[in-house]
């Protein structure tokens, strides 16, 4: 067994896309500050809080989808702590009876990664338990100024989600298939928006060399930066003395940094939320909620590959985005080569989106139009090159790519007669490449290749003109 | 009485504008004398708009016309409402509680908010906020007027216009300044009506009743405050019956009697007051029993101070001179300026209970204190409602004592101040409804009677009080 060196644990908070606050019918979208509020989201005397049972029925989602056991009653608290953020100066929270406990999330990926020396070899599957996910409120917001320090209530209130691990992570690597995988689910259930819900996390993390002294790193914004977080802690733990603390991370210095020793847990006073009953949930409700989870991407990816014969490592990336999974199911329903239909999704239409940084739906690409397009390329009606510039005139606009083919005649060009100008030309024009070619240099032909195609404004079939130049070329 | 005067009122036959105006000015000069209003809402404005509804035919509503004052610890849109807590100095709540919507939806007309002691915190109206004058007894004004609703039984009592008063009970805050002033004194089961815009002493033990001169003037009040609220989900779902117009016969009704509910401290003129009381009642046709309430009596009082100076001490936190109330210059950070905030704006009993509350919730504590309590508290509803299996309702007095002078308040501890709600707070902690009556004096002041009744079972209390109350 190889010995685990590292635990990392996580507790991420999640926002959850609601249309209205946690316990009060604010937006959760204004963009002016202090204009979304009301008096209790700023904690006026007398205000209630009332539960917003979407966000319970979000909250259950992501708890069902982690594997948890549901509570039968959900039951809140008052976290007391004055901060200038938190208009109660006491948060509502779920400390007692969380909605979900005892969940896990399986990792799957043995990763070479930067972080080479962290890196263990991995069994196929690694369990990472989930202790508890919770529902709790958002504090407003602090902007600092140089004299000034204002607050924007529009946050106050907002619901979060908080998914708390066990320290079963044994890399900042596996630390980060476990945040992909968690944004995957979380887009998936359609309860959080990756462009505009925020992700936050506290991570704790210690080495065996250190006697797995336990230290905090508090509130890192992003996916990326708890991995260059851990990344950055653990070589400081292997040379540095290692306290019980709480440390910060500074994103611009890329270093953590004390902030408090951790001699006890803090004190926060706990005590039932009085204004709000103990809500049962019936198990038929749970099962009403269950019964909508969508197919997750792993069991998705999965099944393409058994199934299908889809590549795996397509079949992966496809499924972590549901939009783009459910445009890959759509399209094999057409009938169209469903390892073909993939590997365009996977190179092009992924490669588009992260180009322009936008999602799908930001897109005009739609199934019918993208399969009749795969079904072009399957039956080599034209050529990959021309395919990748439909699928580029795809996303901004609606058309029917064989129409649109016969239209400007960019059809294959496969005749042999038609193509052999075009290969004279192209070896009379780059008479180095040929000597090249000729010395041995079999690379050169492909060099030649792409000559002719471009000549042929992409349309040469380049399997022909390959063959063509080779016999010219003898 | 009030029914008589809503009635003429619905019908045109008092011009309620002038009625306005007159009662604004006898408050005003009572106000001057007994100190019971805290901030004044605009009745003749008020009374200007419902008279058109008059004249128009369109007088609607269970209040129409009647004056009604409101405790200082309920929001009403535009009126200072601070819970007599000079934290709150100058707050205008930008919205009505749902029991003050009620009533102006019921065609009331508000004249002001009553002074109370501090967010509630207290039994005497001695423990106001500084800068807020203490309520004077409207019988005999070196004495108290009890609290915390000191404010709305003096006026209660005082008015010389039909008058009815919102107030509100945590431990005994309505039935102690209703006994004191003379008043009937109701306090529904937790959860009949809407606690949202009720500035929170301890929310799991908050409820707002009413005061009247009649039990039925009191019930007409209540009855119109009661039912559910989307705005509280704590408050209760059932639609709630009629408490009006419940008939006086209580024939064969079982009146349970606790032992210890005379403590040893009561003097012979006061007990004998209530002697006559309950023979009046078996008179009358009740059966009654002798009833053991052995851990409310033992553990009511601490479970109960625990628990609501927990929650209290959570409520208290938001008042940090930020958004609204109090403020001070801005210096130091953050927590020097709450601080100092707090430490100037909150009074010394609001401190105590803050100080109190947070040591009860600590880690370390909380097992011991907070937890206990509530078990405790769990354990007090279950005694009652074994002994409400045998009987109707539970009689006791409501204060061990008639009202006290402000001389004597002086030399008593604060836990002697606690011990004076040893009858108030147990159905108060068990969250059961309960009404204080006047049923005779003793040393020419008013001593009152309290009929306790199983939760959401006010008319068996009212039916009890209504067999007294002779008017």
């Amino acid at each position: 067994m190889t010995k685990n060196n590292v635990k990392i644990g996580l507790e991420v908070h999640v926002q959850l896309k609601t249309e209205t606050k946690l316990f009060c019918g604010c937006p959760t979208n204004a963009a002016e500050p202090n204009t979304a509020v009301c008096p209790t989201c700023l904690g006026h005397p007398g205000s209630k809080p009332v539960l917003n049972t979407r966000a319970l029925e979000f909250a259950t989602k992501l708890a069902l989808a982690l594997g948890c056991t549901i509570t039968p009653h959900v039951t809140f608290s008052r976290k007391t702590y004055f901060y200038p953020d938190l208009a109660k100066n006491y948060q509502i929270t779920q400390h007692e009876t969380p909605l979900g406990t005892n969940g896990q999330l399986v990792l799957t990926e043995a990763r070479a990664t930067a972080d080479a020396a962290h890196k263990t070899a991995l069994p196929e599957e690694r369990l990472v338990r989930i202790t508890r996910v919770h529902m709790e409120e958002d504090p407003g917001s602090l902007i600092h100024e140089q004299n000034n320090c204002l607050i924007d209530y529009n946050r106050s209130g907002i619901p979060l989600c908080e998914i708390v691990t066990e320290p079963d992570m044994r890399s900042p690597a596996e630390a980060e298939e476990f945040m992909e995988k968690l944004a995957s689910i979380l887009s998936y259930l359609g309860i959080f928006d990756l462009n505009t819900c925020v992700v936050k996390a506290d991570v704790n993390v210690s080495i065996a060399e250190k006697n797995y002294q336990r230290v905090e790193i508090k509130n890192i914004t992003g996916f990326k930066e708890i991995y260059r977080a851990l990344l950055f802690e653990i070589e400081r733990q292997k040379q540095e003395e290692v306290r019980k603390e709480t440390r910060g991370w500074s994103a611009e210095r890329g270093v953590t940094y004390h902030m408090r020793l951790k001699e006890s847990e803090e004190d926060y006073g706990y005590i039932t939320e009085p204004d709000l009953p103990s809500f049962t949930i019936s198990e038929t409700w749970v099962k009403s909620v269950q019964a909508t989870l969508p197919e997750l991407a792993e069991n998705r990816a999965k099944r393409w590959s058994t199934e299908w014969n889809v590549d795996s490592g397509d079949a992966k990336i496809i499924a972590q985005n549901l939009d783009v999974a459910t445009l890959f199911d759509d399209i094999a329903k057409h009938g169209c080569d469903p390892i073909l239909s993939a590997r365009w999704i996977r190179r092009e239409v992924l490669r588009i989106l992260n180009d322009k940084k936008i999602g799908l739906t930001q897109t005009e690409f739609d199934s019918h139009h993208l399969a009749e397009l795969f079904k072009l390329l399957s039956t080599k009606k034209i050529t990959d090159r021309i395919g990748q510039n439909i699928i580029a005139l795809l996303a901004e606009k609606k058309f029917s790519p064989a129409a649109y083919v016969d239209e400007q005649n960019l059809g294959v060009v496969a005749d042999e007669s038609a193509l052999k100008k075009a290969c004279e030309e192209a070896i009379a024009n780059n008479a180095k490449a040929v000597d090249d070619y000729k010395k041995g240099n079999e690379k050169t032909l492909m060099f030649l290749v792409g000559q002719v195609m471009k000549a042929t404004g992409g349309k040469a079939a380049p399997n022909v003109v390959k063959e063509l130049l080779a016999s010219l070329l003898k | 009485m009030i029914q008589q005067f809503i009635t003429d009122a619905k019908r045109g036959n008092i011009d309620l504008v002038e009625h306005a105006s007159k009662a604004l000015e006898s408050a005003h000069a009572i106000n001057k004398e007994y100190r019971y209003i805290a901030a004044w809402a605009d009745p003749v404005a008020r009374a200007e708009q419902l008279q058109q509804l008059a004249k128009t035919g369109n007088a609607r509503g269970k209040l129409f016309g009647v004056i009604i004052s409101v405790k200082d610890n309920l929001c009403v849109q535009g009126v200072e409402s601070t819970a007599s807590s000079a934290i709150l100095k100058g707050y205008k709540p930008l919205y009505n509680a749902t029991a003050v919507q009620r009533c102006l939806d019921e065609g009331a007309i508000i004249l002001g908010k009553t002074v109370q002691d501090e967010f509630g915190f207290g039994g005497f109206s001695i423990n106001t906020g500084t800068g807020i004058e203490k309520p004077l007894n409207p019988l005999d004004k070196k004495r108290t007027c009890g609290g915390s609703s000191g404010g709305a039984a003096g006026l209660t009592k005082k008015a010389p216009f039909p008058h009815l008063a919102l107030a509100e009970s945590t431990g005994g805050s309505i039935a102690n300044p209703a006994s004191f002033c003379g008043a009937v004194g109701l306090t529904p089961t937790f959860g009949r009506v809407s606690r949202y815009g009720l500035i929170d002493y301890a929310n799991s033990l908050d409820k707002i009743g009413s005061m009247a001169l009649t039990v039925e003037d009191a019930a007409l009040l209540l009855d119109a405050i009661s039912g559910p609220d989307p705005h509280d989900s704590t408050s209760a779902n059932a639609p709630t019956d009629p408490l009006t117009d419940i008939p006086r016969a209580i024939h064969g009704l079982r009146i349970g009697i606790p032992q210890d509910s005379f403590p040893e401290t009561m003097d012979n003129t006061t007990r004998r007051v209530l002697m006559l009381a309950l023979q009046q009642l078996e008179q009358n046709g009740a059966r009654r029993l002798d009833i053991k309430l052995p851990i409310s009596t033992k553990y009511g009082l601490a479970a109960y101070y625990t628990l609501a100076m927990s929650e209290a001490s959570t409520n208290l936190a938001k008042y940090c001179g930020i958004r609204y109330g109090a403020s001070e210059a801005l210096s130091g950070n953050y927590n020097d300026y709450f601080s100092r905030v707090r430490d100037n704006h909150l009074g010394e009993e609001a401190k105590r209970r803050v100080l109190l509350g947070t040591f009860a919730r600590m880690a370390g504590y909380r097992d011991a204190f907070y937890t206990k309590a509530a078990q405790a508290r769990t354990k007090i509803i279950q005694e009652y409602q074994a002994v409400f299996k045998d009987v109707d309702v539970i009689v006791t007095p409501t204060m061990p004592l008639v009202a006290p002078t402000f001389d004597e308040l002086k030399n008593l501890t604060p836990l002697q101040h606690y011990q004076m709600d040893v009858l108030t707070v147990p159905p108060n902690l068990a969250g059961l409804p309960h009404i204080t009556i006047p049923i005779g004096e003793a040393h020419g002041m008013p001593v009152g009677l309290m009929i306790t009744a199983p939760h959401f079972h006010e008319h068996k209390m009212i039916q009890v009080a209504k067999s007294y109350d002779k008017k």
